[in-house]
């Protein structure tokens, strides 16, 4: 399998760099936002939570639709970078819904009074962690092996059918979920659109940031055993 | 206030800390991966 020359991880270093910069930047702003951020009418001030968690149940997807995009094209052009582009999408994916995950209950115990309830979104979503907690234990047990790459291809395109479930969950159970339903234009309040914008910005770039650098540690890995084998 | 506050330093600190961790291997493989 072919990896990324020295040249090709300088070229993806020389853009990492910079936004890191911007990036630290950007997370003092995103605090400045969630103090600043207009205090919600029925909820209080926990509802502030809003411009942490849903940023990081987007970039859970995205993550794990890059996994998807990065097994389907390792299937297709067989490059191993496609297939590591995958595993990075996984971890940082897995960090973000981690995250959503304990931003959640935090949410939940103020509002609804409990941490936890079985709710189909959050039901689905726990089952969403574990399906990708196990492809990297897949990929951790396995390292290396073409064979594993491609299961893993497969396995990470199919995953995806529950990220659309796990979004439209709320629909399609009807009244039966107390999660609040998704986001719609002019369902924020007054002066909550700027940080709500503004948090998924940060969010997304510390997404990019992340997966960049994760793709980086896997290639060079990869490289090294193959130069040690 | 302390809950909304509590989630963000918890996502920016898994965050930051997750960051240095993969930029301390990154500079590891870098040198060889010794």
């Amino acid at each position: 399998m072919s990896h990324p020359s020295a040249t090709e991880f300088d070229r993806v270093a020389r853009v990492r760099r910079p936004l890191g910069g911007l990036l630290a930047l950007l997370v003092v702003v995103w605090a400045w936002f969630v103090v600043s951020a207009p205090v919600d009418a029925t909820q209080g001030v926990i509802q502030k939570i809003l411009y942490v968690h849903p940023p990081l149940a987007y970039g859970a997807y995205l993550g794990f639709v890059i996994t998807a995009v990065g097994g389907a094209l390792y299937l297709w052009k067989q490059r191993a970078i496609y297939d590591q582009l995958a595993v990075a999408g996984a971890e940082v994916g897995v960090v973000f819904c981690t995250l959503m995950m304990v931003t959640g209950p935090i949410w939940a115990k103020g509002t609804w009074g409990h941490w936890w309830t079985w709710d189909p979104r959050l039901t689905l979503t726990l089952l969403l962690w574990f399906v990708y907690l196990a492809y990297l234990l897949l990929r951790s047990f396995t390292e290396g092996s073409e064979r594993t790459a491609r299961f893993a291809a497969i396995y990470g395109v199919a995953g995806t059918a529950l990220i659309p479930l796990n979004y439209f969950v709320i629909e399609i159970a009807g009244g039966r979920s107390v999660h609040p339903e998704n986001l719609e234009r002019g369902s924020l309040g007054a002066g909550m659109g700027l940080p709500f914008l503004f948090a998924n910005l940060a969010a997304f770039l510390a997404f990019v940031w992340l997966v960049a650098l994760r793709w980086e540690v896997e290639a060079r890995r990869a490289r090294i055993a193959e130069r040690a084998a | 206030m302390s809950y909304a506050i509590a989630a963000y330093a918890i996502t920016v600190g898994t965050l930051a800390l997750y960051a240095w961790m993969l930029a301390r291997e990154r500079k590891r493989l870098e040198r060889g991966g010794d």
